[in-house]
């Protein structure tokens, strides 16, 4: 599956495709860093980063996957079964933690203040998690499962506002608690609530992943 | 392997494509499936190679390395041809030396450093031959494997096709152009309304011993474009040499 994985990545760097969510990536970095991070706001700043990231984790997943022309997904099916499908979400991943290092390398670089070692990692933590949420909403966006560009593009958009909306409401567990990490992050008190936050924001990425295995064992 | 009762249709409310098809297919079996467009050879081939999950029915015993080689390979990746096999030898962990043994067996070394996208359909159709030959496979499902192939290759491809078989693999093939006539011992499959049947094949004997046998008479039949394959595959399904000759612009 390693091979599979290196594979798509390779096609996808090849391709050049690769290069349309940088080009969503980096405005969004210039306009979070226009100005340094004051000492003391650092994981706060963190938090909107992750949050505000995942439709670029999402965009990236979704091209990667779709990088890949229908028959060549075949081919690779044959070649190593169901794990084709783990093959994809893999390379997804492994492009959107690119895509989140340098996010993170971004934040690191304009703080004022060096930050303490659970600041960081709570933020990468917080990084992880988007990129998971990212890589469900982009699967779940690919052409196996809605052939339309249009559709699967407007379906992109959609799903992250609705998790966002989601997150505002006082039915937050129905989906990745976005608002949740970043109002946390800002109050002072996300490091000492990060395990239940981290297992709220598992879930439904988890699900989302399950259904898209699930419906490409019939959309190959 | 062994297919009972399958039926398959792409949506709810779609028809059935195919509806209790039964096949048994055994180690060393080359099958050709025909059939007119649009009858579901592809979905049949799809479902053998476990690329499409039966609605009904069961496939069992499939052989656990399957080779397939689609219709219309997909040439517009960012590869070199040298860097797709080897890549797709990476994928079903083989010796990436065989890369060079099949592209030189299937005429196209000369192509290794090209581009995909810059292939002909002939050549780009060869890649996708050799991605399937690479892992020797168990099952073999070649989809209109002759389409757009050169002389040389036409002649070569049925020979690859039987040591597969004599290998003790099953070889599952598509052909709309008639070029397993020379492979002996093959079974022949039609695919109409749904229903897949076994037809019997007709050994034909290679040309040179066609006059010994008997007289051959070329008849020249003149048919609407739209009926021209239905009409070619029951002639060749009777075991008759068919070559489209022409088609006629107008009256």
């Amino acid at each position: 599956m390693i091979a599979l994985v290196r594979f798509r990545l390779a096609a996808y760097a090849r391709s050049h495709r690769a290069v349309q969510p940088l080009i969503g990536l980096l405005p969004l970095l210039a306009i979070l860093y226009a100005t340094p991070v004051p000492p003391g706001a650092e994981l706060g700043a963190a938090a909107d980063s992750a949050a505000i990231l995942v439709p670029v984790f999402a965009w990236a997943a979704r091209g990667l996957l779709d990088s890949e022309p229908d028959e060549q997904r075949m081919i690779s099916r044959t070649a190593v079964g169901r794990s084709e499908v783990a093959g994809g979400l893999l390379a997804a991943g492994a492009y959107d933690l690119v895509l989140a290092a340098v996010a993170m390398t971004t934040l690191v670089l304009r703080l004022s203040a060096a930050p303490g070692p659970a600041v960081l990692a709570a933020g990468a933590c917080l990084h992880l998690l988007s990129v998971i949420a990212g890589v469900a909403l982009g699967a779940l966006t690919s052409r196996p499962i809605i052939a339309s560009p249009a559709v699967s593009s407007m379906t992109l958009i959609l799903g992250y506002l609705v998790m966002l909306l989601i997150s505002m409401s006082g039915i937050r567990w129905l989906g990745v608690p976005l608002l949740t990490w970043m109002r946390d992050a800002h109050h002072g008190v996300l490091l000492a609530g990060l395990p239940l936050l981290t297992v709220q924001s598992l879930l439904w990425p988890a699900l989302g992943l399950a259904v898209y295995a699930r419906l490409r064992l019939t959309r190959p | 392997m062994r297919v009972a009762n399958l039926s398959f249709r792409y949506g709810r409310r779609d028809p059935w494509v195919l509806s209790g098809v039964e096949l048994n297919l055994g180690g060393g079996d080359v099958v050709e499936i025909t059939g007119i467009n649009g009858t579901g050879k592809s979905t049949l081939l799809r479902l053998l190679a476990g690329l499409l999950r039966p609605v009904r029915g069961v496939i069992e015993d499939r052989p656990a390395v399957v080779g397939y080689a689609p219709e219309r390979f997909p040439a517009g990746q960012p590869f070199t041809v040298a860097a797709y096999l080897r890549h797709m030898a990476a994928v079903r962990r083989v010796d990436p030396r065989s890369v060079g043994e099949w592209a030189e067996r299937l005429g196209m070394d000369h192509l290794l450093d090209r581009r995909l996208p810059d292939l002909s359909k002939g050549s780009a159709h060869k890649v996708g031959l050799a991605q399937a030959l690479l892992c020797r496979p168990g099952l073999l499902v070649l989809d209109e494997p002759f389409a757009g192939l050169d002389t040389a290759t036409r002649a070569e491809l049925p020979r690859v096709i039987g040591e597969v078989a004599a290998g003790g693999g099953i070889v599952v093939v598509s052909d709309h152009q008639g070029d397993l006539r020379a492979l002996p011992g093959r079974r022949r499959h039609e695919v109409r309304d749904g229903a897949v049947r076994e037809v019997p094949v007709v050994e034909e004997p290679p040309d040179d011993l066609l006059d010994a046998a008997e007289p051959a008479t070329v008849l020249e039949v003149r048919v609407a474009a739209s009926k021209a394959a239905d009409l070619a595959e029951r002639l060749r399904a009777e075991g008759h040499d068919v070559r489209t000759v022409r088609t006629a612009v107008g009256r």
